[in-house]
């Protein structure tokens, strides 16, 4: 595991009681709780675990899980919300770096294909065990969608060129997005920054055009 | 549950003979396959039961496993039926002196336009066949991209891009996905210029699909 560890990853409190306010025991059982159903369902699959599981692993109560969530889905779903957010705030702060736009974007791409690449049971968990969760996979995807557009847009007219292609923005997502479901499907997420040279490519072209993108190719390459 | 073989016709043969059995049976077999894409719409491949598909095809478990051997099974042959559909759709949109280019983009004007009418037949081709297995989007990429690739091929036109086909049609599946889940499936038709330019630019290359994009983009009021 690298420095790319997110909160979630870090959620294994000491179990059992330990003195502490309500509020904080609480809290680490939360994130106990949380940390327990990302592991749990990428190992097990979604339709497969219990509650029981999650508990087990968590080493938390069944009366407290119920306190905390509905239900094995409520959970998931919480878990989730915390992964997207923590993936959003990494590709908004590698964005925000100051430097020429394509390399910006480029730095946006790497923070991704980084986020993805680094704990394979959380990148299961994100993509494919949501798919597992009714029809709520279909609005995650969008909203996962719309706000990366957004965070794109928003850097682009910042210093960014005119696209020659109007919706340049939703086909660079939508090339991040399904390179990256694509490979964690296959079990190859550690090897998407190895993709980095010809995704930034298919990035690029649609706002600046082939040969400015083969040339800014070439000159990453050598 | 036991299925009967053809051989095994007993004293239902005889009662075969009054009715037009080929008919009848093609027709109880689509109507399965309709149940299949309207309840994959609504609920997700996950969610849908046996119990969901025969009761909106209202016929009975019996019957249902007469045709199919599983839910897989009728998933896979709704799929294949949704393909010929684009296919058909495709085919008829563009004549047989058409360059290329144009061909493409009065197909992709097509497809789009009847998956605006029939939204659930857009589900079930970019949400459901991802999330089921990705195999089942494999087949039918695998069968899409080389028909296009021939196309200019046939017009005696080089390759002129750099570009992935097969990331340009997953990008053109997650675009449409995404106006589908927002219950937005009329307004479809506004992905026009998006999708045009990702069916041309890997084959002719950026300039020649930003032409296209503009042209599909035409037709859009607005």
């Amino acid at each position: 595991m690298s420095d790319t560890e997110t909160d979630l990853r870090k959620w294994r409190l000491p179990r059992g009681r330990h003195g502490l306010p309500r509020e904080l025991v609480t809290r680490s059982q939360r994130e106990r709780l949380l940390a327990s159903v990302v592991r749990v369902t990428a190992a097990k699959g979604y339709e497969a675990t219990t509650v029981a599981d999650i508990l087990e692993e968590a080493g938390v109560g069944r009366e407290s899980f119920y306190e905390l969530f509905e239900d094995k889905r409520d959970c998931m779903l919480a878990a989730h919300r915390i992964l997207i957010e923590d993936l959003e705030a990494r590709v908004r702060d590698a964005y925000a770096e100051p430097g020429e736009w394509p390399g910006r974007l480029e730095a946006a791409m790497d923070a991704t294909l980084g986020w993805f690449a680094a704990d394979p049971t959380t990148s299961r968990f994100t993509l494919v065990e949501l798919g597992a969760v009714d029809t709520v996979f279909r609005s995650r995807v969008r909203s996962i969608f719309e706000s990366f557009v957004e965070i794109v847009d928003g850097g682009l007219a910042d210093g960014g060129p005119k696209p020659e292609l109007h919706g340049a923005t939703r086909l660079a997502v939508a090339a991040i997005m399904t390179t990256v479901y694509e490979q964690v499907v296959l079990g190859r997420a550690a090897e998407l920054p190895t993709l980095r040279g010809d995704l930034s490519f298919e990035l690029l072209v649609p706002y600046i055009g082939e040969e400015a993108a083969t040339e800014r190719r070439r000159r990453l390459a050598g | 549950m036991q299925k009967q073989s053809s051989s095994e016709k007993g004293f239902s043969g005889a009662l075969a003979l009054s009715v037009p059995t080929d008919v009848g049976e093609a027709s109880q077999r689509q109507r399965i396959i309709d149940a299949m894409i309207a309840s994959c719409a609504e609920k997700s491949y996950r969610g849908t039961t046996i119990t969901d598909i025969v009761g909106r095809a209202r016929i009975s478990r019996t019957t249902f496993y007469k045709r199919f051997e599983d839910k897989r099974a009728c998933f896979d042959a709704a799929v294949t039926y949704c393909i010929e559909l684009m296919e058909e759709t495709a085919r008829n949109a563009h004549s047989p002196g058409d360059p290329p280019a144009e061909a493409v983009r009065k197909a992709t004007v097509a497809i789009l336009e009847s998956m605006a009418k029939r939204p659930a037949v857009a589900q079930l081709l970019c949400a459901d066949a991802t999330a089921v297995d990705p195999q089942v989007v494999e087949r039918y990429r695998s069968a899409v991209l080389p028909a296009l690739a021939r196309l200019w091929k046939a017009a005696g036109e080089p390759r002129r891009s750099q570009l992935d086909p097969r990331l340009a049609f997953s990008r053109a599946q997650l675009l449409i996905l995404n106006q589908v889940v927002a219950d937005e499936s009329d307004r479809l038709p506004e992905l026009l210029p998006e999708i045009a330019y990702l069916a041309v630019a890997p084959f002719a290359g950026h300039a020649a699909a930003l032409e296209q994009a503009h042209l599909a983009g035409g037709g859009v009021p607005g």
